[in-house]
């Protein structure tokens, strides 16, 4: 394996931290609680059996698209894999149609057709669960946006580590760099592929500074437990991709502190390991800063949590008695209404 | 009303020519499209016409570029990606089947997939196995594709234009050794509509059912048996799916026996299906067992000796029917 440093990008902490709203670093930390607790009640209802099929929970993640969204807009393109419900979150998807897409029912956001691993919003494409399929989808938004001469947006895709080497991704890339498209890809670096270590499924390290470099194009890598060097990061990737027109690609490295899917027990990881992880938490670190900053109190940030939980109690709630699909419309919906022209 | 004498991939050609100065949301997009006019010239001429933003080469990389395209689709723009050969789409099968024809029910209805994906189907002459695949019964499997195949140049305009008003994934099958045949179609603008078999011969005492090339076959296998006063009834699917059974079982309650004639391999073939349609539809009308003609299950030989063996042709055709009129 070609290994060699990360070269995280640089941002000032301070000189940051006084450029941000203090109200926008509030409002990141409640998404924060609202993601983590989602996946919190998520889990549980899937323990309850009220949630089929995988579970793919973003816990230990949350900075990257938290930071992502706050920085970047809900304008642009989104696409993520089936690791999605922080991203349907964050684009403004409401929690009880996402918890209610979790328990099948007709009231969830896809009409409980898509589950766990398709999310939708607005300007998001899903929600796409073939590890790597995804990313031409992404490409063709950053297609669209440059054929309609769309300024200022761009398509942004997540990917894990894993998706870094599939052909999809690297066909999309020569044919973004190719073409010029606005493409951001961010590969979430999470340590593993379900359970193969990063270091024994892709041949580099970095693995955006690497990759980039054969495509010509700009990488940047984030530390992605940390907000505020995400969100830095993306505001000057989003910058860049609209000047220059060019395709991005960045590595946030992180570690997700669940197992792959909800049925997988994670014994590759020590628990010694997985501790030591857990305590580099992306949310517990932007609490103290909030709190050291006295930007918020310790009640406030309990709060905080607690509506967060409530909401998604809630949510259970809605989805609970929320109406099944009628099996009589199974059929419906394979084909779109000829309203197009 | 003016008529014209044109070429299949003329007819192809003139569809995509028409629709795109409808609507600016249309682009063409594969390889050797543009600057090379065209593999098998059917966007001959259009990229001087339309310029590179519309009509676009890609490098050999199917599963980038129709994944990008259905992408497309689904942000607002209305793709007609060509397959050098079909056979080359199976490098971009997960972007078909994945993707195209599940998008729209998999996101409960918000993202639909306007796209035509088109280019030459099955064997051409010698080009082997790997070359010469038939993809109906493949593609034809996955719920969400409109699944159409011309035989002429008239169906061939109004069907594509029909396809690429539609709001859905279209699999538009072509025939290489077929792009030059010339038929008389109007000048004024008409289409085709989606989903509708055609009795393209009237006959009284069997029904032959086929699609694309192998109607040639079908219409010479007829005109053999006329001869004999045997009066064959030919009909054209030209959608594969949705199927028009209901023109294809008229015509077997008229004729109480059937052929069922397709270029593809037999086993979970297109006639496999048609064949189970008609027998649900039309069993206390048949008087013999259904017969099927279809690629024998070989990967396509080279050699042009087997090559003609295992594609149905005439006598093949002339075999079966003898056998249900039995």
């Amino acid at each position: 394996m070609s290994k060699e440093p990360y070269h995280f990008f640089q941002a000032d902490f301070h000189k940051l931290l006084s450029s941000i709203d203090q109200n926008l670093l509030k409002d990141v930390l409640r998404q924060m609680f609202l993601i983590r607790n989602f996946e919190q009640r998520g889990e549980a209802a899937y323990q309850q059996g009220k949630v089929g099929g995988f579970y793919h929970s973003y816990a230990g993640q949350e900075a990257i698209q938290t930071a992502c969204i706050a920085a970047c807009g809900r304008d642009h393109w989104y696409t993520t894999t089936y690791r999605c419900h922080a991203l349907a979150l964050l684009l403004g998807a409401s929690p009880n149609a996402m918890m209610a897409e979790l328990y099948g029912r007709s009231t969830g956001i896809a009409k409980g057709l898509g589950g766990s691993m398709h999310m939708y919003a607005d300007r998001m494409l899903g929600g796409l669960a073939i590890v790597g399929g995804h990313i031409p989808i992404a490409s063709g938004a950053a297609f669209t946006i440059k054929y309609l001469k769309q300024k200022g947006l761009v398509s942004l895709c997540f990917l894990g580590e894993g998706a870094s080497v599939q052909g999809a991704f690297h066909e999309s890339l020569n044919l973004a760099a190719l073409w010029n498209l606005p493409l951001i890809c961010v590969i979430e670096n999470n340590q593993w592929g379900m359970g193969t270590a990063a270091s024994r499924a892709v041949c580099v390290k970095p693995i955006a500074e690497h990759f980039a470099k054969a495509y010509g194009i700009k990488s940047y890598t984030f530390d992605g437990l940390d907000f505020f060097n995400c969100y830095a990061g993306f505001k000057d990737a989003l910058n860049e991709c609209i000047r220059t027109s060019r395709p991005i690609l960045i590595e946030a490295v992180t570690e997700r502190f669940r197992g792959h899917s909800i049925s997988d027990p994670g014994l590759y990881r020590s628990k010694e390991a997985l501790k030591e992880t857990m305590e580099k938490d992306p949310l517990f670190r932007l609490k103290s800063v909030l709190l050291e900053e006295e930007i918020l109190t310790e009640e406030e940030c309990a709060a905080m949590d607690k509506e967060a939980r409530d909401i998604m109690i809630a949510a259970m709630k809605f989805a609970d008695e929320s109406p099944w699909p009628d099996p009589i419309t199974l059929e419906e919906g394979v084909f779109a209404p000829q309203e197009k022209i | 009303m003016g008529t014209q004498i044109v070429e299949i991939r003329e007819a192809l050609r003139q569809a995509m020519d028409e629709e795109m100065a409808r609507d600016s949301r249309i682009f063409i997009i594969g390889e050797e499209v543009a600057e090379y006019n065209g593999a098998y010239k059917v966007t001959k001429g259009m990229l001087a016409k339309w310029g590179p933003e519309r009509i676009i080469d890609t490098p050999i990389s199917e599963n980038g570029f129709a994944g990008l395209a259905i992408g497309a689709a689904q942000t607002g723009l209305l793709p007609i990606v060509e397959f050098m050969s079909w056979n080359f789409s199976f490098v971009a099968a997960d972007q078909l089947i994945s993707n195209a024809c599940k998008a729209y029910y998999m996101s409960g209805g918000r993202y639909s997939v306007p796209i035509v994906f088109r280019g030459p189907n099955g064997a051409a002459a010698q080009v082997s196995c790997q070359h010469s695949h038939c993809v109906e019964s493949i593609y034809g499997n996955l719920p969400g594709f409109i699944v159409i195949s011309p035989s002429n140049s008239y169906d061939a305009k109004g069907l594509l234009k029909s396809a690429i008003r539609a709001n859905n994934p279209v699999i538009f099958l072509e025939n290489e050794l077929d792009y030059g045949e010339k038929m008389e179609i109007p000048t004024e603008e008409f289409l085709v509509p989606i989903g509708k078999a055609k009795v393209i011969k009237e006959g009284r005492h069997v029904t032959l059912v086929s699609y694309c090339r192998m109607l040639k076959f079908c219409r010479e296998a007829s005109d053999i048996l006329a001869k004999k006063g045997i009066s064959v009834e030919i009909i054209d699917l030209r959608t594969i799916k949705p199927l028009d059974i209901a023109t294809v079982a008229s015509s077997v309650r008229k004729t109480h026996r059937c052929v069922l004639v397709e270029e593809g391999h037999i086993f979970s073939g297109i006639s496999a299906e048609v064949g189970f349609q008609i027998q649900q539809h039309c069993f206390d009308d048949l008087d013999a067992p259904l017969v099927r003609v279809c690629q024998r299950e070989t990967p396509m030989p080279y050699s042009k000796v087997l090559e003609k063996e295992t594609i149905p042709n005439t006598d093949r055709i002339l075999a079966a029917l003898t056998e249900v009129l039995r």
